[in-house]
């Protein structure tokens, strides 16, 4: 997909390039704010990764432009000011998702995809499928093959996000983030543990059925 | 020395006194023009008395009577000052001394000769008399002018007076003031010089002077205690991050000195990526408790609804510290709610619900209880573990304080700070007790009303 990183340090903005790459992306780089503002209107792109702090003119300054111009695409916004207020105030600025540096490649790669094309209806669309689950959002019901499955409010919430980023990859602070609306990095392994119960619950009898993919280190993926 | 018109003191005080004899000189022109008007009525009245009385006699009795009348008047021993003439139908005068020409009837402004001054002017009433005769009664105009001065040199002396005394006044008043802003500005002065120990001196009046010099001191001692936070926060960053920087480094050169793309080194390497994520934690947690000290999270809060919040982490938690062998219980009161910042409060009870897996052997029933008080929430996370003996329950909320028995549990001796942190923010506190056996730990938290 077509990326555009605004980032005005260099290191960090070669690693992401560099990385983005491999992925297959296209990138384009921008290492002013109003280089960024410039691109961000002329072309399109798939995402933005926004670094929050660019010279010039102000990532959040940028992005408030962008808003206001009626450019639409996903923005994730990354920054070194990990304060509730910075994150309050960069999601009020218009970021579809806000990342604090340092972060590891992973969890930018993830995010970036999981904001990808998101359709914009997504969050209304009731019923989701992915391969034989079937779950509506509506009446918080979950089929498999046409067996009704009984999942814990917050295996739900875990199972309805994987089923949203079907084939895409999920990290923890995504989960805790999106599910327990947790900024913050518990010690206790909520995630893991809601997880391997909602997997043991989707799975039944049948080992080899799990529909979730465990990528060590990274996330989780459910099969598309 | 401060030029007076350069102090607001002075200028305030001058201002005030400008405005008092402003008001005496207003003051001064009502009354005297009052006056003026009242004694020239007088004046008039008079004339008409003593015309009507001459005439009466001349009615009753004639014109030598009249004469005679206007003659004995005339006396120098007489004291009323009147002077007089009496004109015939075609204009002589019959009688009286008054040097005048024949005025027209009714009262105005005569010019008479008198003897001793020249021409001067008179009020004058010239009454028409039955056989054609006008008599005219006149008084000098030089009494109510020489009473006329005496008012206004009378108020001209209270207006100079008034002003003179506006004046010291002022200077006083500008020097008190000066006085009294001066002793907050030379403590002021000193702090900026670096005596950060310095506060405002406070009188025993408790007037508006100690009241501000009261609210500076609290303003002082916020700072104050601001910049102890910051000063704490750096050297601990300072001390604290030494340690787990040493074991990184050793991580990397220890890889470094195995052979490239064998298992060793990429173990190491694994490790040290795992000890600076870390070290990245630490700061996380460093940053968010002097956020949280800072206070400015409060212009964030709003209702948090503690009985949905208490029993959300329950069910969140439950399964994995079942998982981890122990039990955790729940028991919250319904409709409790307080104003805040609900992740916050969530981070707290997350990091009491750790402290108590962590430090705990598998076994142990861990219970969360939350109830509500008249004005408070009590927020509990208790255990039926080791517990912790009573010298070290105060100083387990310090920073960086880890007990030795816990030297093999995860974290950084963080996890209660921040709760006390969370706890002060929200204008409660945080006791730590003997569950018998083991730890409890209560936030209690400022209730809002149902």
């Amino acid at each position: 997909m077509r990326v555009l990183l605004a980032e005005d340090d260099a290191d960090t903005a070669g690693f992401i390039d560099r990385a983005l790459r491999e992925l297959g992306h296209v990138v384009t780089h921008a290492a002013t704010g109003d280089e960024a503002l410039r691109l961000g209107n002329a072309e399109t792109f798939d995402v933005i990764v926004l670094d929050r702090m660019m010279p010039v003119i102000d990532g959040i300054e940028v992005l408030k432009c962008w808003r206001a111009a009626g450019v639409a695409t996903p923005v994730l916004m990354l920054t070194a000011l990990g304060g509730i207020a910075d994150r309050v105030s960069g999601l009020d600025a218009g970021a579809d998702d806000y990342l604090v540096k340092p972060f590891a490649f992973a969890e930018l790669a993830a995010r970036l995809a999981a904001l990808r094309r998101r359709p914009p209806i997504s969050d209304v669309v009731t019923r989701v499928e992915v391969g034989d689950i079937a779950l509506d959002a509506l009446k918080r019901q979950v089929w498999r093959a046409g067996r009704e499955i009984h999942l814990q409010p917050r295996e739900f919430a875990l199972l309805e996000l994987l089923m949203r980023h079907a084939g895409k990859v999920v990290t923890r602070t995504m989960f805790l983030e999106q599910v327990w609306d947790f900024h913050f990095d518990p010690q206790t392994n909520i995630v893991e543990t809601h997880l391997s119960r909602l997997r043991s619950k989707l799975k039944g009898d049948d080992e080899a059925s799990d529909p979730i993919e465990t990528l060590r280190g990274i996330g989780y993926r459910m099969r598309a | 020395m401060i030029r007076p018109l350069g102090s607001a003191a002075y200028r305030i005080a001058f201002t005030y006194s400008a405005a008092f004899g402003l008001a005496v000189m207003l003051l001064g022109a009502i009354v005297y023009v009052a006056a003026d008007a009242d004694f020239r009525r007088q004046q008039d009245i008079g004339l008409a008395v003593e015309a009507r009385d001459l005439a009466a006699g001349y009615r009753e009795k004639g014109l030598a009577d009249l004469v005679e009348a206007i003659r004995v008047r005339e006396q120098p021993s007489a004291t009323n000052g009147y002077g007089y003439a009496l004109f015939g139908r075609t204009g002589w005068r019959v009688a009286g001394a008054l040097r005048t020409q024949r005025p027209a009837a009714g009262l105005g402004t005569i010019t008479f000769i008198d003897p001793r001054e020249g021409p001067d002017v008179a009020r004058a009433l010239a009454t028409d008399l039955p056989g054609g005769y006008r008599l005219v009664v006149a008084q000098d105009t030089e009494d109510v002018e020489r009473f006329d001065r005496t008012m206004l040199s009378l108020f001209g002396m209270a207006f100079g007076l008034i002003v003179l005394l506006g004046v010291g006044a002022a200077l006083l008043l500008g020097s008190y003031l000066r006085r009294r802003l001066g002793r907050l500005s030379a403590p002021a002065r000193a702090i900026v010089g670096g005596d950060l120990d310095r506060r405002m001196p406070v009188g025993a009046g408790h007037d508006e002077f100690d009241q501000l010099a009261l609210a500076l001191n609290a303003m002082l001692d916020r700072i104050a205690q601001l910049l102890e936070n910051l000063r704490q926060v750096s050297s601990d960053v300072a001390h604290d991050l030494r340690t787990p920087l040493a074991r990184l480094r050793g991580q990397l050169e220890a890889a470094l000195e195995g052979p490239c793309e064998s298992a060793a080194y990429r173990a190491g390497l694994e490790r040290a990526l795992a000890q600076s994520d870390d070290l990245l934690g630490l700061f996380a947690a460093i940053l968010r408790i002097s956020e949280i000290e800072g206070g400015a999270v409060k212009r964030t809060f709003a209702r948090v609804d503690m009985t949905d919040l208490v029993i959300d982490l329950c069910d969140s938690f439950a399964p994995a510290i079942a998982d981890g062998g122990r039990t955790l219980a729940c028991d919250v009161a319904s409709g409790l709610a307080l104003n805040g910042d609900r992740e916050l409060i969530a981070q707290a009870l997350v990091n009491l619900l750790d402290n108590a897996q962590h430090h705990t052997p598998p076994g142990t029933r861990i219970t969360v209880a939350a109830v509500g008080e008249t004005a408070s929430v009590r927020l509990t996370v208790a255990d039926d573990g080791p517990g912790v003996a009573p010298p070290d329950r105060e100083r387990i909320t310090r920073r960086f304080v880890r007990l030795d028995s816990s030297r093999g549990a995860p974290g950084h001796g963080l996890g209660l700070n921040l709760v006390v942190a969370v706890a002060h923010v929200h204008g409660g506190a945080v006791a730590i007790d003997d569950n018998r056996p083991g730890l409890r730990v209560t936030m209690i938290l400022p209730r809002l009303p149902k």
